[in-house]
Order: structure tokens, then C-alpha cells, then sequence
């Protein structure tokens, strides 16, 4: 008996950074103890306590973030056995998300603007029944988001921090399933927004598939799924190309998935039409900031070396996911599917800063990523706003002359669609900026061009709704603007806030996100 | 060397000679009492209760969630065995970690529990 | 016994499973093509633990299989969930969302 277990070497504990994974155990500590508030508190106390949590939670994560920025050292920390790194773009990555998060529960917990929340009161009624129509008008909710939304935060914080592809593709799945159920919880239209959940989740699961391939395929290139063997494997030769590339490939066409880069954006637009507005918020922005912090890291970390060879690959998809996002945006008819369309053609402008494989491209990269996720979620904040008696009024015809029914609402809305647009003294036009000098300076001038053509082409969409909301006649039976509670306004007043400041100040946020490298 | 395989051959024996044992004597000691439910393809002594025609036979969805408990908790599980195997070279760290792990998946046990999964009705 | 016949093999699975995830038309159907696609990987990983000589790829099959079976259990309650209404898990029926 002991003679077979003294055999086994005794294993070394992983040494564990506690500090630095701080915010990250918090948020999925904190996920966990959100499901047990949901088994053991009594149905009417759960949403008070759910918000406490939640709003608590990113409080102190964010808090435990900065204290540890502060003196954190500046090479990074690998840390759990060197899956994990925390280095500077991981920091700015938290921090981003952490920031994202809070305005989108936000408007997650907002009872005001839809009386009892934007969220079924029971996912399991038949939608178009009586009881549906009873549940429409009642004042619960399912609380069942707040874990769901802490767990997806929990995924998209070790996704952007994973050193090794496996913990990638679990990260991957933590973040994503929860976004599948999230995307089905609308309280009206129940039946778009199950649509909605089984496109999404059908199409997740076959990208997920790919990356889990191309992962198969780079350990057997490799031998490992860390990013820095892959690394080494591909400067050293002799070996396969075939399994390097094909794996690589079936890897990226995952990633991009994810971060609804076109032509790979097909689930975008519905999905986003279809999901409840604040879910919407959510992950257009908090996905698009993990999923591109997993692509630099990848594409930096295992696949520099080799960049001779995929770079005009990518170079294409750029260009393809601009067009797309840019042409298809203006033939919508639709809020949130025009803001779909136009976070493809955004995608495509982040890929451009990621495939610029500088340290400028990176800090450009984190730093566009951060000015359109607080855009984004004031943008969906503005669009939950306009009701009528079905609920978002969404259809663009409805929201023609706006601006005199509501001048505020629509004057936020119309300086949002700038920023989204690209125009001086936004927080998007830094960005583009950015992005744009760096890809200059690694030599991709042609890209530069056809980038800035496309964004005058996605201009256009924006201005069209500008336009028809300042220079149109108001229909008659139109929707109304609903005041917003305190949460709403919040969420929408932060985003607002930071894309001016971001817009007109922006040195602060670039010298935090170019604070450093990555670190394999 | 190959005594120490002796004490399998003789298991392997015994539960030969048990199933040949059990299916020669059945017909000379069991009682013969035949029903409808011993001519289905799949025997267990009870007869299915009747599916309704319309829809195609469905099951209630109580059979499903059930099923799907099943799944969820069954194949988390699959941790335990590596664990187990190394439990020793692993030492208190990995006695932790397991115990982290155990107690993540009790919280959606309790979940379950408490919301009513694990009725039937 | 050439590992590689098992990598042909696995590359296979996984072509079939796409393919059925881009032709069939019943939602459950697809989602059984997805987990066909996953187990293809599964065998790969498998085999390349062999032949690279580690535990790696054993572990990582554990952990697919983990994450394939969360995976069945979200995505069979909202396929369940739009069957109840449509009376149908065809992938035709959704079509809502469109322009």
C-alpha cells in the first residue's frame, strides 16, 4: 500500500498571486454566492439583494484592481502554474470590463423605464398565452440574471487573462452560456427573443467547436496549449505547417466569432434585436472587449512570429467585416440592428489596430475598446428609453422627430452617434485615431485608406438617424420618451460623460492602456 | 509473475460459470407465468404505460429535466477520478481544491434543490 | 497501428458534423452534429496525446467533455423552451428576426 503511493512524486503546489486574480475570484466568488441568495431568499427580497451584491461586488473589485495597479510590477505576474498572466493590457482589460459591467447592470436592475425590469418574471411561460400577457404587466422579475451576468463577468475576466488556450476555451464557454440564456430573458416578445437565444447558442456552439479544433490541431503542432510554446514551436521549423496554420486558422475563425467580426457576424444583428435591450448593452460591449483582449493576446503571444504568412488573410477580413457593417448598416430599418451592423464595421476597425502587432496597436486597441463599450451601453440605455404601448418602439419610422418630443434624450442620442461615427472632440474619433496611426506606422497604409473610406460610408447611417430625428414630423399615434429612473440615467449619463472626456482628454486613458505589454 | 493474475482468472471463472449456471437452471426452477409485458422488446416486468397519440408520444418534460440533472452532476464528477489516482502526490493543496470544487457544484445542487428540480410532478 | 489513421478519422467526424450542422434543419439535429464535431476533437486530442508523448490531451478531453455537457443542458432547455410555443425545432421556424 505505501509502497505504491510513495512511488507517486509529491507535486508542488501552484504558487497563487492572490492579490492580482483579487477582482477575478471576487466576481466569481460573488456569481456563486448570487446563486445561493436565488436557492434561499424568499422571492419578493431577491432582487433588492441581488443589485446589493452585484453593484458591491464590481465596487470592490474594481477597488482591489486599483489598489493592486498601483504597485503592480510592470513585467506582469503568471500566476495558477502559468495560465494565467496578469500584466498591464490584462489590468486595462479588468478595468474596462469591470467599468462596462457596472453600467449594464445598471440598466440589468433598472424597474423604472418598463415597470418590473426588462426581464421575464418566469422563463418558463409559453409566450402569447394568458399568462404571458398576465406575467408582461407584473411587477418580478427573473433575478436569475444577476448570477448569469456575474458568471459571463467571471469568463471575460480570465478570458482576457489566459496564458494557456484550454483555460481560453473553458473561459470561453463560462462567458458564453451564460449569454445564451441572458439573450432569451426578454419580458415582451418573448418569442423573438427565444429565436434570438436559439441562434445564438446554435451558432456559439459551432464556433466553439472550430476553436476546440484548432486547439487539437496546435497541441499536436506544439505538444502544448500554452501560448509561448506554440510560440517557440513556430520560430523553430521542421515541423507541419499544415497542423500550425489550419489550427490556427480554425482558432481565429472561433475568436472572431465571438467578437461578431464579419463575415463570421451572422448571429449579430439578431441577436441583438432579438435580446433584451440591457443584455444587449452587455455583451455588445463587455464580448466585444474580452473577445478582442483574447485576440491580441493570441495573435501576439503564439502567432507573431509567423505573421508573414496570415497577415493578409486578416488584412481581408478587416476590410470584409468594414464593408459589411457599413453597406448592410445602411439598409436598416431597425435601432438595434443598425447598431449590430455597426458594431461589425467597429469590429472591423479593432481588428485593424489588432493585427498591427505593435505595442502602439495594442495600447490603440484597448483604448478604442473602451471608448465604444461606454458609447454602446449609453446608446442602448437611449434606445430602451422610446416606447410605446408594445413596449421599445425600435423601428426607425418611429422615432422620426424625436427631437421634438424630447430634446435631451434626443441630443445624448445624437452626440452618441457621432462618437459612434467618428467625429472630433468623441471619444470615437480618438480611437479611431489611434488605431489608425498605429497600423500606419507597421506599414498597413492601403488598410489605413480603405478603413477611412468605410467609416465615411458608416457615417452616413448615423447622420441618416440625426437627421430624421431632427428634421422630420413626428407621427401622430408616435412613442413616448419615458423618464428615466436613477439607474437608467446613470448608466446613460456615465457613458455620455466619459465619451466627452475621452473625446476631449484623452491622454490619461492612453497612458493607462500603454502602460505596458503582454507578458507570456 | 503470472500468479498474481491467478485470483482474476478465478473471478472471471466464477461469473462464467454463474451466468451459464443462472440461464441453464432458469427454465427447470423458475415459475412460467407469461403476460403481455414479457413479449415487449425491452422486458422489465412492467407494462409501459400508454403514450398519448396525438403528439407523437411525448414524454413529459419533468423526464427531461431530470435527465439533464443527471447529466450535469454525473459528468462534473469526472474530476474526482484523476484526483483520486493522484490524491496522495497531490497532497493538502489538492485536497482544497477538490473541496472548492465539491462545495461550487453543492451551490448548484442547493439551487436545484431548493427550487424544485428534484420534484416529481 | 498509425496514430495518424485516428487523426484521418477524427477529421472526418469533425466534417460530418459540420456539414450536418449546415444541412440539417431540426434544432436538435444541429445540436447533435455540434456535440459530433466536439467528440471529433475529443479523439484528436487523444491521439495527440499518444503521439506527443504527455497526459495533456487527456486532461483537455476531460475538460471538453465537461464543457460539452453544460453545453447540452443550456442548450436542450432553450431549444425545449421554443419548441413549447412552435410545436416544432425547426430551424426554418425562426424566422422572426430578419430584415
Amino acid at each position: 500500500m505505501s509502497g505504491f503511493f510513495s512511488q507517486a512524486q509529491q507535486l508542488q503546489a501552484p504558487d497563487v498571486a492572490y492579490q492580482a486574480v483579487l477582482p477575478m475570484l471576487l466576481v466569481l466568488g460573488a456569481a456563486c454566492v448570487s446563486v445561493l441568495f436565488e436557492a434561499f431568499l424568499p422571492r419578493e427580497r431577491r432582487w433588492g439583494w441581488q443589485v446589493a451584491l452585484t453593484v458591491v461586488t464590481l465596487a470592490g473589485a474594481a477597488i482591489s484592481l486599483i489598489v493592486y495597479g498601483n504597485d503592480a510590477p510592470k513585467a506582469g505576474v503568471k500566476t495558477f502554474s502559468d495560465v494565467l498572466t496578469i500584466d498591464r493590457p490584462t489590468l486595462f482589460l479588468w478595468g474596462t470590463l469591470l467599468l462596462l459591467a457596472f453600467g449594464a447592470v445598471l440598466l440589468i436592475a433598472d424597474r423604472s423605464v418598463e415597470p418590473g425590469g426588462a426581464f421575464v418574471a418566469q422563463a418558463a411561460i409559453r409566450p402569447g398565452t394568458l399568462q404571458d400577457r398576465v406575467q408582461a404587466a407584473k411587477v418580478g422579475m427573473q433575478t436569475e440574471v444577476f448570477p448569469l451576468t456575474l458568471f459571463a463577468l467571471g469568463g471575460m475576466m480570465v478570458f482576457c487573462a489566459a496564458n494557456d488556450l484550454l483555460t481560453m476555451f473553458v473561459a470561453l464557454e463560462v462567458l458564453s452560456l451564460p449569454l445564451y440564456l441572458m439573450a432569451g430573458l426578454a419580458r415582451r416578445r418573448r418569442l423573438l427573443s427565444q429565436e434570438a437565444a436559439v441562434k445564438y447558442f446554435l451558432l456559439g456552439a459551432f464556433a466553439s467547436a472550430f476553436f476546440l479544433y484548432g486547439i487539437a490541431l496546435l497541441y499536436g503542432y506544439a505538444g502544448s496549449v500554452k501560448l509561448a510554446d506554440i510560440a517557440t514551436a513556430a520560430a523553430g521549423t521542421n515541423r507541419s505547417d499544415t497542423l500550425l496554420f489550419a489550427g490556427m486558422g480554425l482558432l481565429v475563425v472561433g475568436l472572431l466569432f465571438k467578437a461578431s467580426v464579419g463575415p463570421f457576424h451572422t448571429w449579430t444583428p439578431d441577436v441583438y434585436q432579438g435580446s433584451p435591450t440591457p443584455v444587449t448593452a452587455f455583451m455588445a460591449a463587455c464580448t466585444k472587449v474580452a473577445a478582442f483582449g483574447g485576440i491580441l493576446r493570441v495573435l501576439m503571444g503564439a502567432f507573431a512570429s509567423t505573421n508573414w504568412e496570415w497577415r493578409g488573410v486578416l488584412w481581408g477580413v478587416a476590410i470584409a467585416s468594414m464593408a459589411i457593417g457599413a453597406v448592410l448598416g445602411l439598409t436598416q430599418t431597425d435601432v438595434k440592428r443598425m447598431i449590430a451592423y455597426s458594431s461589425v464595421a467597429h469590429a472591423g476597425f479593432l481588428l485593424v489596430g489588432s493585427i498591427a502587432l505593435t505595442s502602439k496597436g495594442v495600447s490603440g486597441t484597448l483604448f478604442y475598446l473602451l471608448a465604444y463599450g461606454l458609447t454602446t451601453v449609453a446608446t442602448f440605455g437611449i434606445v430602451s428609453l422610446v416606447r410605446d404601448a408594445d413596449g421599445e418602439a425600435s423601428h426607425l419610422s418611429q422615432w422620426a422627430g424625436l427631437a421634438k418630443r424630447s430634446p435631451i434624450v434626443a441630443g445624448v442620442f445624437t452626440f452618441l452617434l457621432l462618437a459612434l461615427a467618428g467625429i472630433p472632440l468623441t471619444s470615437g474619433f480618438v480611437g479611431k485615431f489611434v488605431v489608425f496611426s498605429a497600423a500606419l506606422q507597421s506599414g498597413m497604409a492601403p488598410l489605413v485608406v480603405v478603413a477611412l473610406v468605410f467609416s465615411a460610408v458608416a457615417a452616413f447611417f448615423y447622420l441618416r438617424v440625426i437627421v430624421l430625428m431632427y428634421f422630420s414630423e413626428p407621427a401622430a399615434d408616435g412613442p413616448t420618451v419615458t423618464v428615466p429612473g436613477a439607474f437608467t440615467t446613470m448608466a446613460i449619463t456615465i457613458g455620455a460623460l466619459a465619451t466627452l472626456v475621452l473625446g476631449v482628454f484623452p491622454s490619461f486613458a492612453l497612458d493607462w492602456a500603454g502602460a505596458g505589454g503582454f507578458t507570456f | 509473475m503470472l500468479q498474481a493474475y491467478v485470483p482474476l482468472v478465478l473471478l472471471f471463472a466464477l461469473a462464467g460459470a454463474f451466468a451459464l449456471f443462472s440461464v441453464a437452471a432458469a427454465p427447470y426452477i423458475g415459475p412460467r407465468r407469461y403476460n403481455k409485458a414479457k413479449l415487449d422488446a425491452y422486458e422489465c416486468g412492467i407494462e409501459p404505460s400508454p403514450q398519448p397519440i396525438v403528439g407523437g408520444g411525448r414524454m413529459p418534460v419533468a423526464y427531461y429535466l431530470t435527465a439533464m440533472l443527471f447529466i450535469l452532476f454525473d459528468i462534473e464528477m469526472v474530476f474526482l477520478y484523476p484526483f483520486a489516482v493522484s490524491a496522495n502526490a497531490l497532497g493538502m493543496f489538492g485536497l482544497v481544491e477538490i473541496a472548492l470544487f465539491v462545495a461550487t457544484v453543492g451551490f448548484a445542487y442547493a439551487y436545484v434543490w431548493r427550487r424544485g428540480g428534484l420534484d416529481w410532478n | 497501428m498509425t496514430p495518424s489513421y485516428y487523426l484521418l478519422l477524427s477529421a472526418v467526424l469533425f466534417s460530418l458534423g459540420a456539414v450536418g450542422v449546415l444541412v440539417r434543419r431540426n434544432a436538435v439535429v444541429v445540436f447533435m452534429c455540434v456535440e459530433l464535431m466536439l467528440n471529433a476533437v475529443n479523439l484528436s486530442l487523444v491521439t495527440f496525446a499518444r503521439i506527443n508523448g504527455s497526459l495533456d490531451g487527456q486532461v483537455m478531453a476531460f475538460f471538453v467533455m465537461v464543457v460539452a455537457a453544460a453545453e447540452v443542458v443550456v442548450g436542450l432547455a432553450i431549444i425545449m423552451s421554443i419548441f413549447r410555443t412552435r410545436r416544432s425545432a425547426s430551424v426554418d421556424d425562426s424566422n422572426l428576426l430578419k430584415y
